[in-house]
């Protein structure tokens, strides 16, 4: 049904005409699809997406995260145990973080990790049978932008997925439009968190009011609405 | 009620006292042998008795555990003979539990919590008699538990009720005035600093007023203060006494 | 459920601002978030809207036997309920200390200050009495409950009419609605709470903590008040330690405070009253606007119209005077306006006419417009600008009280508007479905 793609599908809409792939002959079902017998169901409400050349998934609203390997995510460290920091990502279950897998971290010297503190990483395991595991260094033990967040002056907000994703898709310039009047750091967690810290606790405040408030807006909106943020901000 | 005549046209007040005056404290503490702080305090006919247990380690609720400072837990509860209707009063009612809470807050903000964490300290309190201001008696009376058990504290904590009654605020208030209709308000504060612990009112008191009655209940807690002070002196000099003497 | 763990990051910058002298919703220290005061289609059944907390309250009567000690009082029974719907942090069963410890604030501040007659609920001394239950449900937790549930129990308490009753020797009768109008509870005062966060043991105060500031905060006090100045209740508690000139100030902000949101209740109130005698739909449905699935709400925002602003005046400039105003329109529905008839554009306009109309201030739509700007920023407090002539819509919010809210429409083909940059508003003939969706809602078009 390829000339569902790009509308609306309810959960128990049946599909079928996909595109295979050309090598394989296979389909890719992402979230939100599955095979039922001969058929494929929808089982989440949203917009149905294709990638060439076979991948379908399907795009809804949702709050709760559920981790998927690789994702980059913000969690925030809840309990020191043993080996393992447990880490609140958002998901069914605390995450686990090595307190090796950081850049430098060896048994002796253990990274500096306190219980509240935020840590943006990597997930590494992420099934529905196995508590998701996080890492904070890359496959060369490097950090690349990982670790723990310092808590002086930065600001995190609480976000849908959608949200997320639509800051980090390439069509969208909130963030780049944003930065050019007030220069700020962040992080985006593909689990609805994203950290924000700007110069002052006041241009931090804008930033994360604005992040948050784009949900429902164009590009074009999304303009107009910082370019009045920035003339409040100076009449201040 | 409304027949009564709250004050005279002398300014004497039922029971006999001036507008500012408290009710005759009498205090004792260490009265138990198991518990850690024990003490007894009559207010008038208001009788309470306090007792504290802890630090210790928390048993249960293991998820009530601060890993930075020790859990307060209160337990309020009224004898079945305290007032003049004799029912059993299930420790469940909102009244006990709301008592407790309060009793927690007060004393969660007055006690060095952050010495002992990962521990739990237990204050229990019961009323004997019941006749007005039975906040008031629990925390005067926690309070010298609280010293008998030698936990430490920021200052003393010490309650009073102030009410306001034919336009003229009145100290300590006994079960009639309470009983009145009389907007009152009970006050728990730290005597030296005037820091408020805990503030709450009852009843219609226009905002004008409050700052008359405010004042007078400060002054109802740091009496409360002097008395009690004093009977923690004499029970430590007489302690120390008999230590030294052996 | 567990609620998400708050992080130190969070918890530093939010205390941080406080200290600045910011809140993090781009509110005043002494501001309140955008307040609603709404009714449900029975009487008696109100729901209370605090920024994004939500709190219904539904009153019922039945009569009972009266208290031994009092035989001729009605009783006043409160209830609140934080069922685990509102929010992660509220659990199932048994209901928690802070939820006693509001309860019993309400209580204290509605029933023990007799805001509520309860001799007049009296039937047969010794007998029978109504028993007067409100029920307070807090639906979303997003900060300070305490005074949306006494907004909301206090509306719903002067909202209800209890059936009327007459009494002829042994026998009582209850009069059904259609037999005699219901009576309403007589109210003597209303008592509303105030609610104050305290920050860094005291030094720093605010009103109507959010629920992240509510997180933060070491304390908190509520001061109950009525219109005459007349503290109801007054509670204080929580790790903090507070001196008499903090409290005598706290008295002082809520005299402001309350007067302002009496003055709401009574507006909403009225207008409800209004409402109901002129037959017009009202109700829980009817206040929850219904163009967007996703949410149940949606604010308006402001668009810039500036350069819009500067069009038209230009244009006007350019057009110089009217000839003649348009004579042949019909307004179909409230709020529209239709020239000519059918699908077709028949009104042979060119801009100038268009200006005209503009200058006549008319009232117009476009039918097909697409709704632009809406969504709320929660920093902009400022009222959307309003530019130019006749290029803003203006649309009365289905229920918001507060302040008019300002709608912007545009017209959904842009490229019409590049095509022709002297055109500052687009018309087409209003068809048939779309005024029907949007009723009961003055709008202008803007297209830039």
């Amino acid at each position: 049904m390829a000339d569902s793609v790009g509308k609306v599908v309810i959960p128990g809409d049946i599909l079928s005409e996909f595109r295979a792939s050309e090598k394989t002959s296979k389909v890719a079902l992402g979230p939100g699809l599955r095979q039922e017998g001969e058929e494929v169901l929808v089982t989440k409400g949203g917009i149905l997406r294709h990638k060439e050349p076979n991948l379908y998934w399907i795009d809804c609203h949702q709050r709760r995260y559920i981790p998927a390997k690789g994702e980059d995510v913000i969690g925030i460290v809840t309990v020191k145990s043993g080996d393992v920091y447990r880490v609140d990502i958002g998901a069914t279950q605390p995450a686990t973080l090595s307190y090796l897998a950081f850049e430098g971290a060896t048994k002796r010297n253990r990274p500096n990790v306190k219980v509240g503190d935020l840590v943006f990483a990597k997930l590494l395991v992420a099934n529905k049978d196995m508590e998701p595991e996080l890492v904070c260094i890359d496959s060369g033990g490097h950090s690349s932008g990982y670790g723990v967040i310092p808590a002086d002056g930065g600001f995190m907000v609480h976000t849908s997925l959608n949200l997320v994703r639509k800051i980090l898709s390439p069509n969208c310039d909130i963030l780049k439009f944003l930065g050019k009047n007030v220069p700020f750091e962040t992080a985006v967690g593909m689990n609805g968190r994203i950290w924000v810290k700007a110069k002052t606790p006041k241009d931090t405040i804008v930033v994360a009011n604005a992040i948050a408030s784009s949900e429902h807006m164009t590009n074009a909106q999304i303009r107009t609405m910082i370019r009045q943020l920035l003339d409040k901000l100076s009449g201040f | 009620m409304a027949g009564l005549e709250i004050i005279s046209d002398q300014g004497y007040r039922i029971d006999g006292r001036r507008s500012s005056e408290l009710r005759k404290v009498c205090a004792r503490m260490g009265v138990f042998t198991q518990a850690d702080g024990s003490a007894y305090i009559e207010q008038g006919n208001t009788k309470a008795l306090a007792t504290v247990y802890g630090p210790h380690e928390v048993r249960k609720g293991r998820g009530k555990i601060q890993h930075d400072r020790a859990v307060v837990n209160c337990q309020f509860s009224m004898a079945t003979f305290s007032t003049g209707e004799r029912k059993s009063r299930p420790k469940g009612d909102r009244r006990s539990q709301e008592m407790s809470m309060h009793l927690r807050q007060t004393f969660e903000a007055v006690i060095v919590t952050e010495l002992f964490p990962r521990s739990q300290i237990d204050i229990y309190v019961q009323i004997l008699q019941a006749d007005g201001g039975n906040y008031c008696a629990c925390v005067n009376a926690a309070t010298l538990a609280v010293i008998d058990a030698g936990i430490p504290m920021k200052d003393y904590v010490c309650a009073c009720t102030a009410g306001f009654i034919q336009d003229s605020p009145l100290l300590d208030i006994s079960y009639v005035e309470e009983s009145a209709g009389a907007p009152f308000l009970t006050v728990a504060m730290m005597p030296k600093s005037e820091q408020i612990v805990l503030l709450e009112m009852n009843s219609r008191l226009h905002a004008d007023n409050m700052e008359k009655v405010l004042d007078l209940a400060t002054q109802g807690c740091k009496d409360v203060f002097a008395v009690l002070d004093r009977h923690v002196r004499d029970h430590v000099s007489e302690s120390h006494a008999l230590m030294t003497a052996s | 459920m567990k609620e998400v763990p708050m992080s130190t990051c969070e918890r530093e910058f939010i205390l941080k601002a406080i200290r600045d002298r910011k809140r993090i919703d781009g509110r005043q220290t002494y501001d309140y978030r955008r307040l609603k005061v709404s009714f449900g289609m029975e009487r008696g059944c109100c729901i209370v809207d605090l920024g994004d907390t939500k709190v219904l309250a539904q009153v019922s009567g039945k009569i009972e036997e009266p208290k031994k000690n009092r035989p001729t009082e009605g009783s006043i029974i409160i209830n609140l309920e934080l069922s685990p719907m509102a929010s992660p942090a509220f659990e199932p069963g048994r209901p928690t200390e802070s939820g006693i410890e509001m309860n019993r604030i309400l209580e204290r501040n509605i029933r023990d200050s007799r805001a509520v007659d309860t001799e007049s609920l009296c039937i047969v001394a010794g007998e029978k009495v109504w028993s007067i239950r409100a029920d307070v449900h807090v639906l979303n937790d997003e900060g300070n409950i305490m005074d949306a549930a006494s907004i909301a129990a206090i509306t719903a308490l002067s909202h209800f009419r209890r059936p009327d009753v007459s009494v002829m020797g042994e026998e009582v009768t209850v009069h059904s609605p259609e037999d005699r109008d219901p009576v309403p509870l007589s109210v003597h005062h209303m008592p509303v709470c105030v609610t104050f966060a305290f920050f860094d043991q005291g030094e720093f105060l605010l009103v109507d903590p959010n629920r992240s500031e509510e997180r933060v905060m070491d304390g908190r006090m509520v001061v109950g008040m009525n219109m005459h100045r007349e503290i109801c209740t007054l509670m204080m508690s929580g790790g903090m330690l507070l001196v008499k000139e903090q409290v005598l100030r706290c008295s002082q902000i809520a005299t402001v405070k309350v007067a302002e949101i009496i003055e709401l209740i009574q507006r909403a109130l009225d207008k409800d009253a209004q409402a109901r005698q002129a037959g017009e739909k009202c109700g829980f449905a009817e206040s929850v606007p219904t163009n967007k699935i996703t949410t149940n709400r949606k604010e308006a925002t402001a668009i810039d119209t500036t350069a819009a602003a500067q069009q038209a005046s230009q244009v006007i400039q350019e057009a110089g005077p009217v000839d003649k105003p348009m004579s042949n329109m019909l307004v179909q529905a409230p709020g529209t306006v239709q020239i000519g008839e059918g699908l077709v554009n028949t009104w042979d306009v060119d801009d100038e006419d268009m200006e005209s109309e503009e200058k006549e201030g008319r009232e117009k739509s476009v039918t097909n417009g697409r709704e632009a700007v809406a969504t709320s920023k929660p920093t902009e407090r400022k009222r959307p600008v309003k530019a130019g002539e006749g290029t803003v819509s203006h649309a009365e919010g289905s229920d918001s009280e507060e302040e008019e809210t300002v709608m912007l429409f545009q017209g959904d083909d842009e490229t019409k508007s590049t095509e022709e940059p002297d055109s500052t508003a687009l018309m087409q003939p209003s068809n048939s479905d779309k005024p029907a969706k949007k009723k009961g809602k003055k709008k202008k078009a803007a297209q830039k």
